[in-house]
């Protein structure tokens, strides 16, 4: 499926160019480096096939490869080192009758001075000055280059053409390549389009175009179904999940706190205790002992309260049946009125139990001044007659339980003070003023 | 020759008390304007009043005002006005079609009957009626109309009877019979269920209707007042012993099979008068 080849790079200087074919030393040297350097064999390794079906491109990695390439393309493509000395000792064990007069230059196709220099590579002949990068016409640096379709190129220049570019940050890549869905990839790059994880290593499935690992597959997958994935072996929860600090699981999975027994979708989670970060202490109970602890129960509904819990009236209530006795709106935690066991809201409480001002018939809000039966802001407590402001302090009569102050009183009729004050006198219960 | 009435010192020196005080409020823009004891007989020393329409109150109690324009129900802002003590007969209609009058004082004034379709008040809280000459063929038809009534001041008129309307006055919390002339009591006045305070002191009341004791007088929230009465005996008997007695026995099968036997058989005699009320300035003509 690709090829691969790697330079183990035993002899990164440049390569000591045959001074002459027949040059007796060049021979020896040859031979000396013969044994040292065995072409490797691509060694690369296919990651096998994943299980899942619907996987369309395996994944792949290649280990211990210094340079790694791969592809339909490479497998025309033969990446050699140079090694002339190498090269040339294979050569001319064969050629070795060969006349200079019959060598030819593979690029140019001119011959050789008796005393130039000759570049062998692969059985082909250059003129030291022809064997150079195809792209740039430079000479290859530490004689390692590529060829492609017959052609030689210098690293660099192999790479900007050839090279793999990752499908992601569109970078070389050097090393291991991920070849899948269609491209290729750094590992750092292949990654699970929902959770980010690296996927070299693992495998994954394609879904929708989208590289995903196995458990974000599933999600996707039961999140299709409507259906929830068990938090703790990923499967797909047919029947009714149980949550529990905030993920939900097969219940199966849990036993009961206290009995043991085997949980059900009705276990109970009890949230965490006063003085614990919340859900950290939290446990699971089946309904029978659930409901065995000493919940509080609501005052209002008679069912156990779970959340949050007020407590007032000497009962605990649910937030939202703690209520107005009058208008049944929850207080939600503003200010109540209690009255013979019974709750009220501002409003109801004051016009039920009397604090509306006598003058403008609101609530009292700040101080209240109280006489007479009735009650009064303080702004609006005033003689009834001549409506002018009075204090705790001012003296003023009561007449039909309305006060009115000394100097109206005066003005009052004689016939009707008489009247008044024999009334008074009849009835020496409460001293007016 | 060129002798002053001494009379229009005093006159002349009051009148321009009552303009220097509305010149204060129209300079200052106070809404509540208080004219209480100034001399005023007329509206006609109130230059302008009229025209300020942003006034919420205007007390005028304690001068001489015979009569009200019907024009002053224009202070469509007006939330209280007290005319008490003054010498009103009468008053225009007009002041019933006020949108935001709320406490209408007209008590010790000479009123001996309030105008036809009086009881149109739309936001009328406190009446006071004090001290007049009315009783119950001078109130107007409408005049237990006013539902959004909580205190109706009755006391010391001339009522004999009170019609069986007054059930309609759903959020009346005050009623005040104080020395009127009553002979009987609507047995509706059980219906107001806001009652809180019942004055019928001083009059010629014998009997209770039983339907009184729904009304729940006995509470420390409530006040019963009652004296001045020739109740018969078994009422009179509760009483001594406490109002909440009184309710328990007028709630009892045995006072209802008796006061049924005082409304055929054996009515009480009424009692007369027991005020003199040709002393009431009221009277004054």
């Amino acid at each position: 499926m690709f090829s691969f080849q790697s330079n183990p790079n035993a002899s990164p200087d440049v390569p000591p160019l045959p001074l002459t074919i027949q040059s007796s030393l060049f021979k020896r040297r040859a031979q000396s480096k013969e044994t040292g350097l065995d072409k490797d064999d691509a060694d690369y390794d296919t990651l096998p096939n994943d299980n899942e079906e619907d996987i369309s491109n395996s994944s792949l990695y290649l280990d211990s490869a210094v340079y790694m390439v791969r592809s339909e393309l490479e497998q025309k493509l033969v990446m050699q080192k140079l090694d002339a000395a190498h090269q040339y000792q294979q050569r001319y064990g064969v050629t070795s009758g060969m006349s200079l007069e019959n060598m030819l230059c593979s690029r140019c196709g001119d011959g050789f001075e008796p005393h130039e220099k000759i570049v062998n590579s692969t059985g082909e002949l250059w003129h030291q000055t022809c064997f150079v990068c195809a792209q740039c016409f430079q000479e290859f640096r530490d004689g390692i280059f590529y060829e492609f379709e017959g052609r030689k190129y210098c690293e660099h220049d192999f790479h900007v053409l050839f090279a793999p570019c990752c499908g992601k940050c569109g970078e070389f890549i050097i090393g291991r390549v991920i070849k899948a869905m269609n491209a290729n990839w750094h590992v750092k790059c292949f990654l699970c389009d929902m959770c980010k994880k690296e996927l070299a290593d693992t495998g994954f499935i394609r879904n929708a175009g989208r590289a995903l690992c196995h458990e974000c597959n599933a999600k996707v997958k039961a999140d299709k179904l409507g259906k929830y994935v068990c938090h703790k072996c990923h499967g797909i929860i047919d029947d009714q999940p149980l949550r529990f600090r905030g993920e939900v699981y097969h219940p199966y999975h849990f036993n009961c706190t206290n009995c043991g027994v085997e949980l059900d979708a009705n276990a109970r989670e009890v949230r965490s205790r006063p003085g614990y970060a919340a859900n950290d202490m939290n446990e699971l109970y089946c309904l029978r002992c659930h409901d065995k602890m000493g919940i509080p129960i609501c005052g209002a509904c008679r069912r156990p309260i779970e959340e949050r819990v007020v407590t007032a009236l000497g009962k605990h209530w649910h937030v939202e049946h703690f209520v107005c006795a009058k208008c049944e709106k929850p207080f939600f935690g503003h200010r109540h009125y209690e009255k013979k066991g019974l709750a009220y809201c501002e409003t109801h409480y004051h016009q039920l139990f009397g604090n509306l001002c006598f003058v403008c018939n609101q609530v009292i809000a700040g101080d209240v001044f109280t006489a007479m039966n009735k009650a009064w802001c303080v702004h609006h407590f005033a003689c009834s007659v001549c409506d002018q402001k009075m204090n705790q302090k001012t003296k003023f009569y009561e007449y039909d339980l309305k006060p009115v102050c000394k100097k109206c009183y005066e003005k009052f009729p004689q016939e009707l003070r008489r009247r008044l004050r024999r009334q008074h006198e009849a009835t020496p219960r409460k001293s007016p003023s | 020759m060129n002798q002053t009435p001494v009379s229009c010192i005093p006159n002349s020196s009051k009148m321009s008390k009552a303009k220097k005080v509305l010149e204060e409020a129209k300079e200052i823009k106070n809404p509540e304007l208080d004219l209480s004891d100034k001399g005023i007989s007329s509206f006609e020393e109130m230059p302008g009043l009229l025209n300020m329409l942003n006034i919420t109150r205007l007390t005028l109690s304690h001068n001489k005002i015979k009569s009200i324009p019907p024009g002053l129900a224009n202070l469509t802002n007006l939330e209280i006005l007290n005319l008490a003590n003054n010498h009103l007969e009468e008053i225009p209609v007009s002041l019933s079609s006020m949108p935001k009058l709320r406490i209408l004082n007209l008590q010790i004034n000479r009123l001996d009957s309030l105008p036809r379709g009086f009881g149109a008040f739309p936001v009328i809280e406190v009446l006071d009626l004090t001290y007049n000459n009315l009783n119950e063929n001078t109130l107007p038809g409408n005049f237990f109309m006013m539902e959004t009534l909580r205190a109706l001041y009755l006391g010391d008129n001339d009522f004999e009877h009170i019609s069986s309307d007054i059930k309609n006055l759903k959020n009346l919390q005050i009623l005040v019979l104080r020395e009127n002339d009553l002979i009987d009591l609507p047995k509706e006045i059980g219906e107001l269920q806001r009652l809180r305070e019942l004055h019928i002191q001083g009059n010629r009341l014998t009997i209770i209707p039983p339907e009184i004791g729904n009304l729940d007088m006995s509470s420390n929230k409530s006040v019963f007042k009652f004296e001045g009465n020739e109740w018969v005996t078994p009422i009179a008997d509760q009483l001594q012993l406490g109002i909440t007695h009184l309710m328990e026995y007028l709630r009892t099968e045995t006072y209802r099979i008796m006061y049924h036997r005082y409304m055929t058989s054996q009515k009480p005699e009424v009692p007369p008068p027991c005020i003199d009320k040709a002393k009431k300035i009221s009277r004054n003509r």
